[in-house]
């Protein structure tokens, strides 16, 4: 019992840490009024980009900095569209979905000539710590994005770069009167999300599944994106949603084993029921708490200086 | 005469925009695979080429995507994004396959698809109305939710025990042919073009997408329409669902690739489309010339049949900013002059 909590709690901390990293992200591009659909297509093409990185030089750490890198980018385009474009921003993310997904099962096809997984490269080792007689594993980048969650906290409530920030995502007319420029802010803000979510996607890969598969994100990225409502637009909170979201991501997996275990029965198609859990249990959580929730009013409206 | 002036400028601005879509999403999806060593004129000769050759699967093939892209548009003009038109499309194949095969009849087989994808697309409107979650959100989770329930109903309850893998199978006569289902696509674009321009309620629906407040202070609430138009999209994605499986694929295989990514792919067609229902069928057209087209590469050059996943997420990240595209018509005219 002891062993399977412990268990349960180290499939917690992997699956958390990309949820939180991208959520606190988007925490960041939303306050500045833009969202970010394209989340998940950030977790795929830097999961992927880490991973070749990572199968060439042998060096996960550089896979790491790619995976930012390339995540970095994405906030490029993606906040061109939607600020300097005038973009929609919903249709800009759903269209970079597509493409990454396409994208990266291409190159996948064309490096590797499978359609649905690389071979396996290194990746980091997280710290594992023994607790009754079983390894509880924690991430190395699981303490940096709870580290990165209180700053971007203190950042963006606690000091006036935070408040021009916020000004940018309620009342960009008054953030502008304020000599804020709002388009600027906006587009770095999208940026920094962006690089955040693209650490996220490249530990997919290189913190935790030890290889890229074509399913590796499975929707994370709108889990992450319904983490942000979860937590009132606070990375503080968002650290308890990526926890629940992330347990039940645990169980989904964890919860058949357990229970062939105990009763002595085989799973075959129960199997994939279970993998609903993480899915449904995201929408009851997210619709027990929505009603109290305050989204940045400009959210998702480009801003046009007169 | 200055309103028919208006008309045609808009026309002229949204072919320049939809051509110039899909030509950046040919240009770089072309620098892609130029980079991995393909011939990508020859790649997109093929694609082009290989769907047209047989037109009637062809318009097969589109039939599910003008129902998808319908499904998208319809909750679009009513101010809500339909991302879920993927797991409405699952729910109504599944439907169809199940009412067909105990009871034989097609009718019903078609109905109980689009009851399905109804309740679906409309549980989705309900969760934002009711419960305000945003609906993307909620149309990924019950994508996933519906995903992995059908591998598990297909596995436990009906297993086609001659082929695993595979559910139990419509046998021929309870199949119609790729043709009938297109043109039962279009039937069912006919009927969503009246009821959005000729109806009472499609023309609330239109004015609150347009503006929710003016909805309001006309006397009729914009959550109605919202909830309308999600099952009405919902209901005619379930619709293509069944006419994929009574139409074409007589079964669902348990990987799901059969169904996967008509609905997403729906988000492409219903914007370059216009989401405009007739624009719609020509447009389904044309991305399942590209699928088809996908596969014959494949064959033909061993490159992967994804380049048309990637070309269509390009078209719709083009798409996104219609803002450009009026800059640059100002800018030619400016030059122009």
């Amino acid at each position: 019992m002891m062993a399977d909590i412990v268990n349960l709690l180290s499939n917690t901390f992997l699956s958390m840490t990309p949820l939180l990293l991208a959520a606190i992200g988007e925490v960041i591009a939303e306050k500045s009024g833009v969202v970010n659909i394209g989340l998940e297509g950030i977790f795929l093409i830097t999961a992927l980009t880490s991973t070749v990185a990572t199968f060439y030089t042998n060096d996960p750490l550089i896979g790491l900095t790619i995976g930012v890198i390339i995540g970095l980018l994405s906030g490029v385009l993606h906040g061109f569209i939607s600020v300097y474009l005038r973009g929609d921003q919903i249709i800009a993310g759903v269209g970079f979905n597509s493409f990454a997904y396409g994208l990266s099962i291409l190159t996948l096809i064309f490096l590797w000539g499978d359609y649905s997984s690389s071979p396996k490269i290194p990746k980091i080792n997280p710290w594992s710590v023994e607790i009754a007689g079983t390894n509880m594993v924690i991430p190395q980048l699981l303490v940096v994005a709870l580290i990165v969650a209180f700053a971007s906290w203190y950042i963006l409530e606690k000091t006036g770069l935070g408040l021009k920030l916020r000004a940018c995502g309620e009342d960009p007319r008054a953030a502008e009167a304020m000599g804020v420029n709002v388009s600027k802010t906006r587009f770095y803000a999208t940026v920094i999300g962006a690089g955040l979510a693209g650490l996220g996607g490249a530990y997919l890969s290189i913190g935790w599944l030890g290889s890229f598969t074509r399913t590796i994100s499975a929707g994370r990225g709108f889990i992450a994106l319904a983490d942000v409502a979860f937590a009132n637009w606070n990375p503080l909170i968002a650290i308890l949603g990526a926890f629940v979201f992330g347990f039940a991501d645990a169980s989904g997996t964890y919860l058949p084993i357990m229970l062939q275990k105990i009763t002595g029965t085989q799973f075959t198609a129960e199997t994939y029921l279970f993998l609903t859990i993480p899915y449904l249990t995201t929408l009851i959580f997210v619709a027990a708490i929505m009603k109290k929730v305050k989204m940045p009013r400009a959210l998702g409206k480009p801003y046009i200086k007169e | 005469m200055e309103s028919l002036r208006a008309k045609k400028t808009e026309y002229i601005t949204g072919t320049i925009e939809v051509s110039l879509s899909a030509l950046t999403g040919f240009l770089i999806a072309g620098v892609i695979l130029e980079l991995m060593g393909y011939n990508a004129l020859n790649i997109f000769n093929i694609m082009i080429t290989g769907g047209v050759s047989d037109l009637s699967h062809l318009a097969g093939k589109s039939a599910p995507l003008v129902m998808t892209g319908l499904a998208f548009s319809i909750p679009l003009m009513a101010g809500v994004f339909n991302i879920g038109g993927e797991s409405q499309l699952y729910m109504g194949a599944l439907a169809g396959l199940v009412g067909t095969f105990f009871t034989g009849s097609i009718p019903i087989g078609l109905t109980l698809g689009f009851i399905a994808g109804a309740f679906w697309g409309w549980l989705m409107a309900a969760l934002r109305v009711y419960r305000g979650i945003n609906e993307v959100i909620t149309a990924i989770m019950l994508n996933w939710t519906a995903y992995y329930f059908i591998i598990y109903v297909i596995i436990k309850y009906l297993p086609n025990p001659e082929k695993p893998y595979m559910s139990v199978q419509l046998s021929p006569h309870e199949m119609f042919s790729m043709t009938t289902a297109f043109w039962l696509s279009v039937l069912g674009a006919l009927v969503a073009y009246y009821i959005l321009y000729y109806t009472d309620l499609g023309y609330k629906m239109r004015v609150s997408g347009y503006n929710p407040k003016t909805a309001l202070y006309s006397g009729y609430n914009p959550d109605k329409s919202i909830l309308f138009s999600m099952a009405l999209g919902g209901g005619l994605a379930g619709f293509g669902g069944a006419l994929l499986v009574i139409g074409e694929s007589s079964a669902i295989d348990t990987t799901m690739s059969s169904l996967y990514g008509l609905g997403f792919t729906g988000i492409g067609v219903g914007l370059l489309g216009r989401n405009n229902p007739i624009g719609i069928i020509f447009s389904a057209l044309f991305f399942a010339d590209l699928i088809i087209g996908g596969q014959w590469v494949e064959l033909e050059t061993g490159a992967p049949p994804y380049v048309s996943d990637t070309i269509t997420g390009i078209i719709i990240i083009a798409l996104s900013a219609p803002y450009a595209y009026r800059k640059l018509v100002q800018l030619y005219r400016l030059r122009r002059r």
